[in-house]
């Protein structure tokens, strides 16, 4: 006799949708005295899967703000789009931009309202303060969020955010006797470790998931100096006002591979 | 709970010029909770291979008498001390002999192997729990802060680094990724291979 | 809870009933009438699905392929079903994935069109506004946990520009020169971005179509979800032109030889 496909045996059985995915990439902030740097690759990939090898996670919200959104790219996309809504409300009411920190604390309150069907993205939010400070802020997906002076997120966060601590906090570092460490560093230098952790990053990664371009935004405070900006190769302003904060941004290649 | 996370630690070994650098964490621990801060995860092959076992504590112990075993056989049989490059082979295909009930350990290896001409060159070599080998030309890492070790060692390592410049260059690397990882940490012990000697040093670090 | 006391049946009471309303002949019942009344069956799975969809960018607009099969699991059940569907003069979409779906989106897109064509405001939806529309459609279905089971791909050509863009059940969207659905993604993309990326500007129709069904050629082969009966349509400045569906020229004498390829007696 034939073997017999039992039916009871199987039980009930239920697949349920997943409504989210992961899209990898990497994301970055550091801040500066007076500036602000907000990077992140242009790869977009599920699995080993590239999507596209351009679709950019770095956003311009006003000419002081810059919103970097790393996860789900379905609800980071829809999270920017919300966010620029509600500044342009603000915008309406109030005549004049968000301050940083307001934005940033909208931010939290965005996200905690989705507390129990989360925005499965991490967030980083950089530009320059009311008082012209370079700032950094970041986010978890429900909305818990802290002012810092560099992040990284995402994909690669576990490799480059100790090397981060090592050359942006001096961590483990002493100064030599008599000197103390710089509390912020110069442009130039914020921008080749910005290019040294994305390559490194691209480079060990396992997974297809960071890679072929680089989108480097800063974000100048009112009134300082171009640093050696005008030099950089690539580099585009973006500011839309003529005597606030300016926006530039850098785009690279990385590898393909 | 993986069993590779379950006592935590971290090795990682660098090529310098004339020289090798090996280092690891001093921590031991049950999951989250610190038991030891003077765990040894690196022992003295040869006097010119350094053998790294992060992984579970209980096979650091096993593998490291185990390969004390099969070098010592070696060394009688031989009438001579076991080459880097052998002992990497020999390592591998212990930890295969395992291949469906491995050991918990990623060995990684660090030693100064002998050339033709009579000198010494670097050798750095690593292994996953089940042997599969990786002799590389710059770093090797291994352990609960890998990913970390990867990013640091990628961003500070450069070709032909003197062995003071190499320790500086090791023991950064090492520091700053287990200040990152939960399992690592609690110390650092770093030793620095040249063809006539070797120099170890125990580095404080964060204790939190 | 029914908060009418007078449903309660409790006997009369000349304290809250002194005109002996009670029993009244249609009073309201506000109890449950059917237990199912507020479920709502979602999609759990795809049924009649479609498989890959095909497209790139060439010289002189959009170039966009899929073949004419509707599966029910591993049976080739509808053999004539068209994928490709134009919306308005400027934009096709195609679809994988469930096709029921797809023919709701198709007749939600339609309504939009004669919507905004009543509106007679001069304006008229591209293919940019289709994608951004069809994607808040998809990602709000998906956060109801109800997603539209598609990949959809959104072609189209207008004021000069090219446009070509992807959304699917979960809202993710993206664009690219050369775009590949389902089995498609493995197979065709890589073949596509070889032959597209960095020549889109010089690719002429011809080539566009020689790449473009060498592509589905290797689907048909290797995707056994996939017919070689298939059309191809083309956004230019021209319009949309969806072709007739055509077959392709299959061989497969070199099965035979291949143990696990063709059929085998043992």
């Amino acid at each position: 006799m034939p073997d017999m496909v039992s039916l009871d045996r199987a039980g009930p059985q239920q697949r349920q949708f997943n409504p989210y995915s992961d899209n990898g990439g990497t994301i970055l902030a550091i801040a500066g005295a007076d500036f602000s740097v907000i990077a992140g690759d242009t790869r977009q990939s599920e699995g080993y899967n590239i999507q596209t090898r351009y679709a950019p996670k770095v956003f311009k919200l006003t000419d002081k703000a810059v919103l970097a959104v790393n996860g789900f790219a379905a609800d980071g996309n829809m999270f920017v789009k919300r966010v620029r809504q509600r500044l342009e409300w603000y915008r309406h009411a109030h005549a004049k931009d968000m301050p940083l920190r307001a934005i940033a604390r909208l931010i939290q309150t965005m996200l905690y309202g989705r507390r129990f069907f989360p925005y499965y993205v991490y967030n980083i939010l950089g530009g320059i303060e009311e008082d012209g400070s370079g700032a950094v802020y970041s986010f978890d997906p429900v909305g818990s969020y802290e002012r810092e002076s560099c992040r990284a997120a995402g994909a690669a966060q576990s490799l480059v955010q100790p090397f981060l601590d090592n050359q942006i906090y001096f961590k483990n570092q002493t100064a030599a006797p008599g000197t103390t460490h710089p509390k912020h560093l110069p442009l130039q230098e914020v921008l080749s470790l910005v290019i040294d952790s994305f390559t490194s990053a691209t480079e060990r990664h396992i997974e297809a998931s960071v890679g072929d371009g680089l989108e480097m935004y800063v974000v100048l405070a009112r009134g300082s100096q171009l640093q050696g900006l005008e030099n950089v190769p690539n580099v585009q302003e973006m500011t839309t006002t003529s005597d606030g904060e300016r926006i530039f941004i850098i785009r690279r290649e990385l590898k393909k591979d | 709970m993986s069993i590779m996370e379950y006592n935590g630690g971290s090795v990682i070994a660098m090529v310098g010029k004339d020289c090798v650098a090996i280092a690891s964490d001093l921590r031991l621990g049950n999951q989250a909770l610190g038991i030891s801060s003077n765990f040894q995860k690196i022992f003295p092959v040869t006097d010119r291979i350094y053998l790294g076992l992060p992984g579970l504590a209980t096979d650091v112990t096993t593998l490291r008498e185990l390969f004390r075993y099969r070098v010592n056989m070696y060394t009688i049989k031989e009438e001579r001390d076991i080459e880097p490059e052998t002992f990497a082979h020999l390592v591998s295909s212990t930890l295969y002999e395992r291949r469906f009930g491995p050991f918990f350990i990623e060995p990684v290896m660090a030693g100064m192997s002998k050339t033709p001409s009579g000198g010494y060159k670097p050798f750095i070599a690593a292994t996953d729990l089940i042997g599969c080998l990786n002799f590389a030309k710059d770093f090797v890492v291994a352990g609960t802060a890998s990913s970390k070790l990867y990013g640091v060692a990628e961003g500070l390592w450069e070709p032909d680094l003197e062995p003071e410049d190499l320790f500086e260059t090791i023991s950064q690397t090492m520091l700053n990724a287990v200040d990152r990882d939960a399992y690592s940490g609690w110390g650092v012990i770093v030793h620095v291979m040249t063809k006539d000697k070797v120099i170890t040093r125990t580095l404080k670090g964060r204790m939190d | 809870m029914d908060h009418f006391p007078t449903n309660w049946g409790r006997p009369r009471n000349d304290a809250f009933d002194a005109y002996g309303t009670y029993p009244i002949a249609q009073r309201p019942y506000n109890g449950p009438k059917d237990t199912f009344e507020t479920g709502v069956q979602r999609t759990q799975q795809p049924i009649v699905t479609g498989t890959s969809v095909l497209a790139l960018k060439y010289k002189d607009g959009i170039m966009m392929a899929a073949d004419n099969l509707a599966s029910y699991g591993s049976l080739a059940r509808f053999k004539d079903v068209e994928r490709l569907h134009s919306v308005g003069n400027n934009t096709v979409i195609g679809a994988g994935g469930d096709m029921s779906d797809f023919q709701y989106i198709q007749s939600i897109l339609d309504s939009l069109m004669i919507e905004e064509f009543t509106a007679q405001d001069g304006h008229s939806l591209g293919p940019s506004e289709i994608h951004e529309y069809l994607s808040q459609v998809m990602y709000s279905r998906r956060s109801k946990m109800d997603p539209l089971w598609n990949s959809l791909i959104v072609g189209g050509f207008k004021d000069g520009k090219r446009f070509l863009s992807y959304v699917d059940l979960l809202g993710t969207t993206y664009s690219s020169s050369t775009l590949a659905t389902g089995y498609g993604s493995y197979i065709a993309q890589p073949l596509l971005r070889k032959a597209v990326e960095g020549y889109e500007d010089v690719l002429t129709e011809e080539q566009a179509e020689k790449i473009i069904t060498e592509c589905l050629k290797v689907l048909f082969y290797r995707d056994a979800r996939s017919l070689n009966k298939y059309q191809i349509a083309t956004i230019t400045a021209k319009g949309v032109h969806i072709s007739e569906s055509r077959s392709m020229e299959t061989t497969w004498s070199f099965a035979e030889g291949i143990r696990g390829y063709g059929s085998q007696t043992q």
